[in-house]
């Protein structure tokens, strides 16, 4: 009988095992994760396939031992007796604190390794500030001087972030790269990151910013060396909503006002049905061409939406606070494209 | 009877023996809390004084007159552990005299910190001067709440004992009193330690 | 120790459950339902923050409403439900299992619970002034800028910790000084034990908050710049101090649920409990390394490099007692004659659940995996199995339990049944799909989320729906119980520790005379000699 009960549980140990093993390494466990778009994506992932290893055989391990013991050790109608006295068994004890001491100090062991090489340090990387602001992402490349609202990254070349907050913390996340850090007024952080996949990915805030936190999202392109040349080289403006500079080099195209309501996020903070726009932060703008007309006396309505955009302490609508919104927008967008959104709200 | 009566186990049983009466327990235990409550405000006062110095508003800091204050204070803990040895022998006048002069002691050094603050707030160290002034001002303000407190307490104490509490037998109370009184000098001295002397 | 029938026969008088009274048992009991009412509406916040989320896009809600929502359904269900219903039980039980007539301070202990009451009125009359916004953890600075009513959040998040630190006093001081004769630190029943360690760590790290509370509002209201940047004030200087409370907090709100847990399982096992003194031991383990693993909330917070490294470890090794915990459980399980009532579902649910929570934690603890997962619905998740798959399992789990003591009647099994499968169902079906969801990219705390999230969400706003269905059978069960369910008896369950021992519900001195431990409280089994189980099995038996 004992000897049964042995063979019984080296057997299940075996098949414990072996279960774990192939979840941390044969079952494809990609469906829970973005796409791997850097280089730490795919360490990240290695290590959480392992401990998803560790974690089904934990959890099968108590489960079944649970679902074993209510059916088999259920009381059978009648039965008023009681189970036997056992008080405990120390080697039973001792192997139940060990085992799981000897796991968590492997998957320690094995933290600690993926995280020296996700941080290692790299040479001559492309330096990026990361500017966190309610509730707009900017990026400043301070080799080129160029300053903008989306996050373009030659494939395949480390990136170093500086990330810093000008109101109140943000956290800088993209997920197809597995990495994020909070940006944090005061203070300047770096995460160093090198994407391998060409592609457009969300950047989103993950830390509670205020009301518009959930519309503070940005996008990352990662692009080949030779478009991340010519996009700095055009001045950092987007080739596509902002039609200054496409790839064929046609500027003709006129920038469309809508679009770049929504590509710079004025709806997290603005109210404007059309634009998607469903922010309380700063003023309402449907139906802005009239008020706009009739705001400040002796200024007609494209002045007044203007100087609104550009300067928007100049004419602070009542209710709302002074210097809430960001006074990047000049150095954001082309005069164009501020000449676009104007017209847009115009017809709004 | 009860399982496994080891040996081992024979003084953890012993358990109700811990000598302790419930108030002195209690009071230990609300004097171990208060401990982290000015763990938390000396962190901040130690965080900020470390990462955002300000050597000229520390250099406007009256080490004499608090030094005395200090010793003022540390008095004040002597004359309760006077007053309690008395309440012991059944000399209700002696504790009465020494909880009076505690509460005066206490009071003192309540006038002396409130001297301190109006000269540095004439200099021009204010609470929201710096951050120096913040952390200074929140963590000495504090602890002088507590030594207010504590004056207050003393009188109580002293009301009960004209009204002729206390005796050889029933002094818990001043004990209780002296726990705290105790507690507030000993912060006292880890204050004047951190903010006046490094 | 005799036990004899009840003189608490005259009428109950009802008023004394609205006044100033200091009998535990009715301070217990205030705690339960003020606590229960608490849990209703931080539920009711939970429903309307997941109908917001149902679909992508902001409906219901406009950001500001929904960071007001999110923010006081945090407080309140940590506040103002799970911290002081755990301390209501801990009230209402203490004092009998260790066969003390009342709790070492009577009249700090009503004060204790007349705290809550005020301090939920003031955090949910703070949506009249513009409500807290930035979370329970109210990072700085979004919290030093935010409207008056993250002042008034303050203030009650204050009152309840001193309401916390004030229990605990008690609680330690009872269990040291007040246990029946011959009941030594051994014969503690194992949910002493979790509420002594708890109430350890409530003495060391709550004060720590109020400090840290109290550098927020004198920002706020005295001009001070503990958090003004521009001055030098440093946001992760609140962060250190926030986590030093609120991750030993995670482990006041588990420990005494893990006490009801290895209070159930032997009696509805018929067996000893498996292993009491490393049960024992490994609570108070957690409570002293609950105290040194908060910096792995502040991974992603640019924090010393180098400092994350210890952290993780002491996080990773929380597990070991843990681990001690659940298998010791499953091995008193073992060889039993298991009975299937609902305090034990709930027990067998709180097991699945919190070890799903428990499992989610290691990755979290994981540096590499938290720079992803951190701050995401992965968390929420995480937090949820814990808290609400765990602890309040546990509650529910003790509720039914005490529910015959409390009232000296019966409760529906076949209902309470149905609540156990409709809020076991309810859990994996809120959180499971919010894992997913988190890997995946989704943030926490956001009113709005892309389109690819929509599934998993409609899930969880499912799963949320089911879960406020699902107290209302135990609210018909406990009301029409109390009511006219049948007479219980004093010892329904046949359990050994002292509470058992005397009439359902106690008279008002607990009991008749002065007990004496006569047996350990978990000496179920077999092996029992007659002469031992003499006095207590015969009391228990009729």
């Amino acid at each position: 009988m004992r000897e049964r009960t042995i063979f019984t549980l080296v057997v299940l140990s075996l098949v414990l095992v072996i279960i774990g093993y192939l979840v941390a390494t044969q079952v494809d466990l990609s469906g829970l994760m973005p796409e791997q778009a850097a280089t730490s994506s795919v360490l990240v992932d290695k290590l959480f396939n392992f401990l998803m290893g560790v974690a089904v055989v934990i959890f099968l391990l108590v489960e079944g031992a649970l679902i074993y013991a209510v059916i088999r050790f259920r009381r059978r109608a009648g039965d008023e007796t009681e189970g036997p006295a056992i008080h405990g068994n120390n080697t039973l004890e001792i192997v139940w604190t060990l085992v799981p001491a000897i796991i968590v100090i492997v998957i320690s062991i094995y933290s600690y390794r993926v995280l020296t090489q996700i941080e290692r340090p790299v040479d001559s990387p492309l330096v990026v500030r990361v500017i966190g602001q309610q509730f707009i992402w900017s990026f400043e490349y301070p080799e080129s001087g160029v300053t903008s609202s989306s996050l373009h990254l030659p494939v395949d070349r480390p990136v170093q972030f500086q990330i810093e907050a000008k109101d109140v913390i943000h956290s800088f996340w993209v997920p197809e790269f597995r990495l994020k850090r909070d940006a944090t007024p005061g203070q300047i952080d770096e995460l160093t990151i090198t994407p391998t996949q060409l592609g457009r990915y969300p950047i989103r805030c993950a830390e509670l910013c205020g009301a518009g936190h959930a519309a503070m999202v940005g996008e990352v392109v990662v692009e080949t060396h030779e478009q991340f040349d010519a996009w700095i080289a055009a001045g950092g403006r987007d080739a596509v909503e902002g039609g200054l500079a496409d790839d064929d080099g046609d500027t003709s195209v006129a920038p469309d006002g809508r679009s770049v309501f929504v590509e710079f996020g004025c709806g997290a903070c603005h109210l404007l049905s059309d634009g998607g726009g469903a922010g309380i932060v700063g003023p309402a703008l449907d139906g802005i061409s009239n008020i706009a007309a009739s705001r400040v006396d002796g200024l007609g309505a494209e002045e007044y939406l203007y100087a609104s955009i550009t300067d928007p302490n100049s004419y602070v609508v009542e209710g709302f606070a002074e210097g809430v919104m960001p006074l990047i927008y000049t150095e954001l967008m082309t005069p164009e494209q501020i000449d676009a959104l104007v017209e847009y709200m115009l017809t709004q | 009877m009860s399982v496994q009566n080891t040996a081992q186990d024979e003084h953890f049983r012993a358990g109700k023996a811990l000598g302790l009466d419930h108030l002195k327990l209690g009071m230990w235990l609300f004097v171990g809390s208060e401990v982290m409550f000015f763990g938390g405000l000396i962190a901040a006062f130690l965080h900020y004084k470390v990462n955002t110095p300000s050597p000229v508003e520390t250099a406007l800091l009256d080490v004499t007159l608090v030094g005395i204050n200090t010793f003022i204070l540390l008095t004040s803990s002597f004359t309760v552990v006077l007053g309690l040895a008395r309440a012991q022998n059944d000399d209700r006048a002696g504790l009465m005299r020494f909880l009076g002069l505690t509460a005066l002691l206490g009071t003192v050094f309540l006038a002396g910190q409130v001297y301190e603050f109006v000269a540095l707030y004439q200099e021009g160290v204010t609470l929201s001067s710096s951050v120096f002034g913040s952390s200074f001002f929140t963590l000495t303000g504090f602890h002088g709440l507590h030594v207010l407190i504590g004056v207050g307490w003393a009188l109580a104490t002293l009301a009960k004992a004209v009204r002729g509490g206390y005796s050889r037998d029933d002094h818990i109370g001043v004990e209780i009193f002296g726990l705290y009184w105790h507690f507030v000098d000993i912060v006292w001295i880890v204050l004047f330690t951190i903010i006046y002397l490094i | 120790m005799s036990v004899e029938t009840p003189t608490a026969s005259k009428p109950i008088e009802w008023r004394r459950y609205f006044r100033w009274n200091t009998d535990h048992k009715v301070i217990g009991i205030q705690y339960l339902v003020t606590t229960f009412f608490f849990f209703m509406v931080g539920g009711a916040l939970a429903m309307l923050i997941r109908t917001e989320l149902a679909q992508p896009g902001q409906d219901l809600l406009n950001g500001v409403e929904y960071n007001r929502f999110l923010t006081n359904h945090g407080s309140v269900m940590i506040f103002l439900w799970i911290i002081p219903v755990l301390a209501g039980l801990g009230n209402y039980l203490i004092p009998l299992m260790i066969g003390a007539r009342d709790m070492a301070f009577p009249n700090l202990n009503a004060l204790s619970f007349w705290l809550i009451p005020p301090a939920g009125v003031l955090m949910i009359a703070s949506f009249f002034v513009g409500a807290a916004e930035s979370g329970w953890t109210a990072y700085v600075p979004l919290s030093v800028t935010a409207p008056m009513g993250q002042t008034v959040w303050a203030v009650s998040v204050v009152l309840l910790g001193f309401s916390s630190i004030f229990g605990a006093i008690n609680f330690v001081t009872t269990v040291l000084t007040m246990r029946a004769e011959g009941m030594g630190f051994w014969d503690l029943p194992l949910f002493v034990w979790g509420m002594l360690a708890t109430a350890l760590m409530v003495l060391l790290a709550t004060p720590v908050l109020t400090a840290g509370l109290v550098l927020i509002a004198m920002d706020r209201l005295a001009g001070t710049l503990f958090f003004a940047v521009a001055a030098g004030g440093n946001p992760i200087f609140w962060q250190n101090v926030f986590w030093f409370y609120s991750h030993p907090a995670v482990y006041i709100m588990i420990l005494p649920a893990m006490g009801v847990i290895s209070e159930v399982f032997p009696v509805f096992s018929r067996k000893p409990i498996f292993g009491y003194k490393a049960i024992a031991i490994s609570s108070m383990a957690i409570s002293v390394l609950g105290l040194t693993v908060w910096a792995h909330h502040m991974f992603t917070s640019g924090m010393n490099p180098a400092l994350r490294i210890p952290f993780m470890i002491t996080s990773m090794i929380i597990a070991v007692p843990t681990g001690i915990k659940i298998f010791s459980w499953l091995a008193t399980m073992w060889e039993g004659k298991l009975r299937f009532n609902t305090p034990m579902l709930f027990a067998l649910g709180f097991i699945s659940l919190f070890l799903i929570g428990g499992i989610t934690g290691i990755f979290l603890a994981s540096i590499p995996v938290d720079l992803h997962v951190h701050d995401t619905y992965f968390v929420v998740a995480h937090l949820h199995f814990v808290l609400f798959g765990g602890s309040v399992s546990a509650v529910y789990a003790a509720l039914y339990y005490w529910f015959p003591k409390i009232t000296g009647r019966q409760y529906d099994e076949r209902l309470g049944a149905t609540h156990f499968w409709l809020n076991f169902l309810g859990t994996n079906l809120s959180y499971l799909p919010l894992f997913v969801a988190g890997l995946l990219g989704m943030p926490r705390r956001v009113a709005d989320y892309a389109p690819e999230f929509a599934i998993y969400n409609q899930l969880a706003t499912l799963g949320a729906f089911l879960l406020g269905i699902s107290t209302l059978p135990f609210l018909y069960n406990v009301i029409i119980s109390w009511i006219k369910g049948p007479k219980a008896g004093d010892n329904p369950w046949e359990a050994l520790t002292l509470e058992w021992q005397t009439s359902s519900p106690p008279p008002e001195h607990n009991f008749e005379t002065a007990p004496v431990l006569s047996r350990w409280p978990y000496d179920f089994g077999e092996k029992v000699s007659p002469a031992d189980a003499s006095e207590a099995s015969a009391s228990a038996g009729d």
